[in-house]
């Protein structure tokens, strides 16, 4: 990376506000080309708002965006890929039905005359594919595609706009490690072709890995840039937090009592075989693995919204009917889902029905729900759980990811479950919403509830977990006491150990 | 491997696979329904569904619905066999036609895609609305074959090369929507938008105008369609169209027009009516009655929405890059 050269992107003192809400009040970034810029920040920090102005989506309120010396034109999507920029997405918006090919050209097919030339993008998108180092066939539609192979189709996609300022929003939160190697691999590629590459992301260590200079939001202003040469970590999450975060992952000894859930031989054809542990009450147990490896399927075929083809799972001695999730949340056991706006929320509902949905049998009275009732119990669990919220009558949409994973938790934490599980509890949570999340769980094992926590985050399951069960491709493939569990003895197990050495 | 999966991928080859079978099995059973009058029926006979069809494939490659086309194909009917009874020239009524369906079209595109308004509702809406017009403007008249362009009625008795020229319309219409629906952006916006409606405002893509246009376009064409079917009856009264919506989605869904949106082509659309109507004449050929008719169309409704779930879950649990690494 040359400083000497001017930048290729600034925004300088962007201003932006929706309704009351500040999202922007003073965001720098200058990118300069052939880097790896991380962008920083909580959520609610301002990332999102001063990615989408660059992606055209927004237009500032006050302040300048400059590229290549010349004003930056906002407000337009089209404009903003036609001037140079492109946003890859957390989730890519592909067009499942279109073919690989017309969705790296979709908008702007490649024509000869007044037609769309179908060989022609083809044969240009196969171009860009092999470049890249990716085996891709580009006649075949998008549908079905990992998200990680989702991901390198929009790349592809700014490549063919010789795009020079690629942002990549949170692209690693749902790849596998081998997933992340190989994005790794393409923006170091994308660098050395002299892209500016901003790279969003809620890991840390993969910032301090990939990037090589930061910049770090808070409350809708830029704090800081640094070379990540320079940066410690400690010091990175202070600048994003503005305080200390002490202890990340607080787990406390815990009492362990009695054995509440006993998983016996559970198979599922083509997703997971023979898996066997048990959970006592007080006890955090970890289940970790890569992207993949079986852990959601595991969970939800106790919960029973997925079915199995063998084996038992027994609550306090009483083996639980299969793929009857009634019959397990009647038994104690509560789900807190992978994906909270799919699975874990009613998006346009209140915070209060949200809370109380589990509880609506209990709130009914001659056919009616007592909305009192339903207020009073989301109103203490929202105090329990430090929400942040104007009014409980809100729609859950209008919170930040980590508000709206608590209430979440808030849902599942009111029928008093005896067993709690949390899929991907902190995905997309920021680092102070986390450890909160993280201190809850840990409060709740300490008053005797057993949780199975999946987790792709290694220093979350080593912090949190009293015992760990790593999977590889559906095998459980060993269990590690919180004493024996080191990272590495993880990423061996989760990754088949004669691949790391 | 490579053949089944471009045989998945041309999604009409179950309607045609269906087509042929409904024909020859039929024809086994009664071989009167192998003579070429059968056949002229068909043609004949499918012309209206065929056309509205083409037109509705526009709006559900969007994931969208235009239900108004029923009334819209009646009253212009009327219109070009009352407006030439009172001296108007051929190419002025069609005009006429054609202005009041892009109109109406129109309105449905602007309610939609301006609005955000949902297509089911708005053009349930103007099914409504269209049809009450006409009922004041039709009040009590039937146009009556005197009162029909000579030219429509010309059309409707003769045959270019054995095939009726309703049906000739047909495939000239769809021989140019096809490759318009297939190699111009405009179109593929449109298969954009069905696939992936929030994604398409982000890559670009004007969807508003494209809603707006792809339903003036839609209004256009059955505003046409009207001379068809007058060319067809010869004749017209406030009756005329009722119900006939429902009939053409049927095809486009059994066609393999998607109406989740995002696939589908007006060459499938256009089989899947000639599928329903094939199936209208076997029924009658081979002496079953009537009314098994419409529960066989239902039938292959929920078979062609099976068939196109199965197709996508297939394609789902395909993942290249697995396969590599």
């Amino acid at each position: 990376m040359n400083q000497v050269n001017p930048p290729v992107l600034s925004v300088l003192a962007g201003r932006k506000a929706f309704g009351g809400v500040q999202a922007l009040d003073g965001a720098d970034l200058n990118l300069f080309p052939g880097e790896i810029h991380a962008l920083l920040g909580e959520n609610g920090a301002g990332k999102s708002t001063l990615l989408k102005t660059l992606a055209g989506v927004h237009k500032l309120d006050a302040g300048s965006v400059t590229l290549n010396g010349k004003s930056f034109q906002q407000g337009s999507t089209r404009s903003a890929q036609e001037q140079g920029v492109a946003v890859i997405y957390q989730e890519p918006s592909l067009f499942p039905d279109l073919t690989l090919a017309e969705n790296v050209f979709v908008g702007r097919q490649l024509q000869s005359g007044k037609f769309v030339d179908w060989k022609k993008m083809r044969r240009e998108a196969a171009t860009l594919f092999s470049q890249l180092g990716v085996d891709l066939d580009v006649s075949r539609t998008a549908r079905g595609l990992s998200i990680a192979d989702q991901q390198i189709v929009e790349i592809i996609k700014a490549l063919s706009i010789n795009a020079q300022v690629i942002i990549m929003d949170e692209p690693t939160a749902a790849l596998s490690s081998k997933e992340v190697d190989r994005l790794f691999s393409v923006a170091r590629r994308l660098r050395d072709q002299n892209c500016a590459v901003v790279f969003v992301s809620h890991r840390l260590d993969e910032v301090f890995a990939l990037c090589d200079r930061m910049t770090v939001m808070r409350d809708g202003r830029t704090v800081g840039t640094e070379l990540v040469s320079d940066a410690v970590q400690s010091q990175v999450i202070k600048m994003m937090v503005g305080r200390e975060v002490s202890e990340l992952f607080p787990k406390t000894e815990a009492d362990l009592g009695e054995i509440v859930l006993e998983v016996k031989n559970l198979c599922s054809e083509g997703q997971f075989q023979d898996i066997n542990f048990t959970v006592r009450e007080g006890e955090i147990l970890g289940l970790a693995g890569l992207v993949g490896s079986g852990r959601s399927e595991i969970v939800r075929a106790i919960f029973g919204v997925d079915t199995y083809d063998q084996g038992s799972v027994i609550v306090n001695g009483t083996p639980l009917r299969k793929a009857d999730s009634a019959r397990a949340m009647a038994a104690g056991i509560g789900l807190v889902p992978e994906d909270r706006r799919l699975e874990g929320l009613f998006m346009p509902y209140s915070i209060a029905a949200n809370t109380s949905i589990t509880l609506l049998e209990r709130l009914v009275r001659k056919l009616v729900i007592r909305k009192k009732d339903e207020q009073k119990v989301a109103e203490n669990w929202a105090k329990t759980l430090q929400l942040k919220f104007s009014s409980l009558g809100d729609a859950v949409e209008r919170l930040s990811g980590g508000n709206q994973q608590k209430v979440v938790l808030a849902k599942w934490l009111a029928t008093q479950p005896k067993i709690l599980i949390v899929d991907e509890p902190t995905r997309g949570i920021d680092v102070g919403t986390k450890s909160e999340v993280h201190r809850l769980l840990s409060k709740m094992a300490q008053e005797g509830l057993a949780i199975i926590m999946v987790s792709s985050e290694l220093p979350e399951v080593l912090g949190m977990a009293d015992r760990i069960v790593v999977m590889r491709e559906g095998r459980q493939v060993g269990t590690l006491s919180r004493d024996e569990a080191t990272p590495e003895k993880v990423i061996s197990l989760a990754t088949g150990a004669a691949a790391l050495r | 491997m490579s053949i089944l999966r471009r045989a998945t991928r041309f999604r009409e080859l179950p309607v045609l696979l269906g087509l042929v079978v409904v024909y020859l099995g039929t024809g086994f059973l009664n071989p009167i329904f192998f003579s070429v009058s059968i056949l002229n029926d068909i043609f004949f006979g499918v012309a209206i569904v065929a056309t509205l069809a083409i037109a509705q494939t526009f709006v559900i490659v969007m994931r969208h619905i235009d239900l108004s086309v029923g009334s819209v194909v009646g009253l212009t009917s009327f219109l070009i066999g009352d407006l030439s009874s009172r001296g108007f020239s051929l190419l002025a009524v069609l005009f006429a036609a054609l202005l009041v369906g892009a109109t109406v079209g129109a309105v449905n595109g602007f309610l939609v895609g301006y609005l955000g308004l949902p297509s089911l509702v708005v053009t349930l809406a103007t099914l409504y609305i269209v049809r009450g017009i006409f009922n004041e403007v039709g009040k009590g008249q039937t146009i009556v074959e005197s009162m029909v362009p000579k030219e429509l009625n010309w059309l409707g008795l003769n045959r270019l090369f054995g095939i009726s020229y309703l049906f000739v319309i047909v495939v000239v219409l769809m021989l140019i929507a096809g490759v318009l629906m297939q190699r111009t952006r405009a179109a593929r916006d449109l298969y954009a938008i069905g696939s992936n409606p929030s994604a398409a405002g982000l890559v670009g893509i004007p969807v508003k105008l494209r809603v707006l246009a792809a339903f003036t376009a839609t209004g256009a064409i059955s505003g046409l369609a009207g001379a068809v079917m007058l060319a067809r009856f010869n004749s017209s009264s406030t009756q005329s169209g009722l119900g006939l919506e429902l009939l053409v989605v049927a095809a486009c869904v059994v066609g393999g027009v998607s109406i989740a949106g995002g696939t589908g082509s007006v060459f499938g659309a256009v089989t899947g009516a000639v599928l329903l109507q094939t199936i209208l004449m076997a029924i009658g050929a081979l002496g079953i009655p009537q009314f098994w008719q419409l529960a066989v169309n239902g039938s292959l409704i929920i078979a062609a929405i099976g068939l196109d779930r199965y197709l996508s879950t297939r394609l789902r649990s395909t993942n290249i890059m697995g396969a590599s690494s």
